[in-house]
């Protein structure tokens, strides 16, 4: 007989082959950009139409000295913050009566006003519900106050100009490499996620195509079953460590030779564990990721006989997935509480887990622990799940056993 | 009777509660063409299936070429399925080649043999076409030279004549005979009776998932008494006596089997009957009539239909 790996290799090699040299491998260099292009393109849009939004108006009802101050005030704010961080302020015509004005302006759906400021600096007066007080109170209240020590100093010929920082530069401060390192550790855990999601369905797509022109039953036929799911495993994992490569060559190849990459991130930053033991992780980490999940999926797809009744199956798996990775998010977020630790010790979410801990912690240890661990279940996991797929997949029926040898030795 | 390639007793298999096979005895000797006759679902494939280790049995054991575990001899054994699978990219070199590899024979000893079969079969200007681009004809063609360029020891062909033309027929004859002169153990599967009389030596009959009948095909035919034709000049007369009771007439032409008291009797009986002989044969009885008798009227009738392969239907 063909050993187990042997008879996987033929398999993880044809499937290799064909995979990198067809149109679904283009596809899924390309993947990443579009995702990441859309993500960040989506959230950019997205924050900036909702702050905008969100962004209360205020109505100025009042003298035009008030008025003037109030705005002065406001631009002197938002020339050190932004825009979008203070109430936009509108200067409405006092008319007899302020306060029935006040209250007209508000219920005047065109306008969409969400409170109005009356009487003078010294007697200011904010009609609007109470709700707007945490956030348009609050903001209110500084303009207010910039405009009252504005015109206090005028009024006195006090001039007091602000001073500009002496800079001392230090390569890099504590705060500010720990909240880089947290968009780090997100990021790689999403692109793992993603990659991985991306693999999986791939697999399970290409399994569902050889069922449907029955190549499966000639390999079923040719070598066991086993080597069939660890060859397709083993080869997705080649065809993703392949796409990683391409684009880690790519981007380091930017980096290093046109500068471009290295304008954007002026400082660089390091992982905490340092980038040669981070790369080494990473790798590790995403092929006991992919591992995990790919064995499900395989294990899972195997029962479906069409792409359509796959997606059906495979849509529990993927909220599934989900949720897995908003615990390992746990991680990164420092919530404190036992989900991190959760996060940790839990197969599926370990790997994403570890890998956000290779970020923002130096320890090496933990790694070693969590490897064994991951590996432990990897090997558990593509146990169960090849017996799974054995059974289903040729619906050979009969007992499912995870030690047929021992079962036929009995027998 | 030589070695036995393949050894099965009481294979029992169902699917979803439904036993599809109740319980096959099989022996195909070395070096021999053995076929097994069927209607569709009787439970060939299923059979040929639990032989390879594609699935295993519920009950029963086998044994191919010596080893109880059937993939162990994964390397000296072809199987072409009766859904024929092959990868739609793949040149036909590299598919071939692909087949030898899954059992165990190095890709570049397998592009070389499979230029060499393409070639020696008038295939040569399709040794880099893709699967896609070729007839479903020769696509089985391509998929039959991957089942044996490893040279196996054991070909399982799963109703290998269906979907192909009556040449490619007739070629797929001539190569299993070659095949088993070399002295490789033919089996395959079939709804066609011709194909198994023409080229078995030893036969199973199969239907409803239960054997009816394995051994030699002439030991089938034997089961039936030789069939007597006879015409006579005259229409009635004593020597009606002397027939068995089954004769039956039809269009003047008497049709019974050979009385047990043998040919002296009977045409001592027609001659003093006056029956005046114009036409009297004794024709030995073929597989066809040996399998309705051995299977039924209505296992012969569902023989006649084509399988779901030919019809295009993925079981």
């Amino acid at each position: 007989m063909m050993g187990l790996f042997e008879a996987a290799w033929v398999i993880a090699r044809r499937d290799f082959i064909a995979t990198v040299y067809s149109r679904t491998f283009i596809i899924f260099l390309l993947m990443p950009a579009f995702l990441f292009g859309m993500t960040y393109a989506a959230g950019q849009a997205g924050e900036r139409a909702d702050r905008e939004a969100q962004q209360a108006q205020v109505a100025l009802v009042a003298d035009s000295q008030v008025v003037t101050a109030l705005q002065q005030a406001r631009a002197s704010l938002v020339a050190n913050t932004s825009d979008l961080s203070f109430p936009r302020l509108t200067a409405v015509a006092p008319a007899e009566h302020p306060d029935v004005q006040a209250r007209a302006l508000l219920a005047d759906e065109s306008a969409a006003y969400s409170a109005v400021f009356t009487g003078t600096l010294d007697r200011p007066i904010l009609t609007g519900p109470e709700k707007i007080d945490e956030n348009v109170g609050r903001r209110m209240r500084l303009i207010l106050d910039q405009a009252r020590t504005a015109t206090a100093l005028s009024n006195a010929h006090i001039s007091v100009p602000s001073p500009e920082f002496e800079r001392v530069l230090t390569a890099e401060a504590a705060g500010n490499l720990h909240s880089v390192r947290h968009v780090m550790a997100r990021i790689v855990q999403i692109v793992i996620f993603t990659i991985t999601l991306l693999l999986a369905t791939m697999m399970v797509t290409n399994l569902i195509e050889e069922k449907s022109n029955k190549v499966i039953e000639v390999l079923a036929a040719s070598a066991p079953l086993d080597s069939v799911f660890l060859g397709k495993l083993i080869a997705t994992l080649g065809v993703s460590l392949l796409g990683i490569a391409l684009w880690a060559g790519i981007l380091g190849g930017l980096y290093l030779f046109t500068q471009v990459l290295s304008n954007w991130i002026s400082v660089p930053v390091a992982p905490a564990i340092g980038w040669p033991i981070f790369i080494i992780l990473a790798f590790l980490y995403f092929t006991a990721n992919f591992l995990l999940l790919g064995a499900i999926f395989l294990s899972v797809g195997a029962q479906a006989s069409s792409v359509k009744e796959i997606q059906t199956i495979s849509m529990p798996i993927t909220i599934a997935q989900v949720m897995v990775m908003l615990l390992a998010g746990t991680v990164v977020s420092a919530t404190g509480g036992i989900l991190p630790w959760v996060a940790y010790v839990f197969p599926l979410s370990s790997p994403l887990s570890m890998l956000a801990l290779a970020v923002q912690s130096e320890s090496l240890w933990p790694h070693l622990l969590g490897l064994a661990w991951q590996f432990l279940w990897v090997a558990i996991f593509v146990r169960v799940a090849s017996v799974m797929f054995r059974h289903t997949v040729m619906k050979s029926g009969g007992k499912i056993s995870l030690f047929p040898g021992l079962r036929s030795k009995k027998a | 009777m030589a070695g036995l390639a393949i050894e099965a007793k009481g294979l029992v298999k169902s699917f979803d509660g439904k036993e599809a096979v109740k319980g096959i005895d099989i022996a195909v000797p070395e070096g021999s063409i053995y076929g097994i006759l069927g209607p569709n679902g009787a439970g060939k494939t299923t059979t040929l299936r639990m032989l390879l280790g594609i699935i295993e049995p519920d009950r029963g054991t086998r044994t191919l070429l010596g080893h109880e575990r059937p993939l162990e001899a994964a390397r000296i054994v072809g199987y072409l399925p009766e859904e024929r699978g092959l990868y739609p990219a793949m040149t036909t070199k590299e598919a071939i080649a692909f087949m030898g590899a899954l059992r165990g024979l190095p890709l570049d000893v397998g592009r070389k043999r499979a230029e060499i079969l393409l070639r020696e079969n008038g295939l040569g200007d399709y040794v880099e076409k893709p699967i896609k681009s070729l007839s479903k004809g020769m696509a089985q063609t391509i998929q039959l030279f991957g089942t044996i360029v490893h040279k196996p020891k054991l070909v399982v062909l799963d109703e290998p004549f269906s979907g192909l033309d009556a040449i490619n027929q007739g070629r797929l004859e001539s190569l299993i005979r070659d095949e088993a002169a070399a002295g490789t153990t033919v089996i395959f599967s079939t709804h066609v009776i011709h194909h198994a009389e023409r080229l078995c030596e030893r036969i199973a009959i199969i239907a409803g998932g239960r054997i009816r009948f394995e051994g030699l095909v002439a030991e089938a035919r034997d089961r039936l008494r030789p069939q007597v034709r006879l015409k006579t000049r005259n229409a009635d007369g004593p020597w009606r006596t002397s027939l068995p009771a089954n004769a039956r007439e039809t269009n003047g032409i008497w049709q019974f089997e050979l009385p047990a008291g043998g040919i002296e009797s009977l045409l001592k009986g027609l001659m003093d009957g006056g029956a005046g002989i114009e036409e009297l044969s004794i024709e030995r009885p073929g597989l066809h009539d040996a399998f309705v008798a051995i299977a039924g009227e209505a296992a012969a009738r569902e023989m006649d239909k084509p399988s779901p392969t030919e019809l295009g239907v993925a079981a």
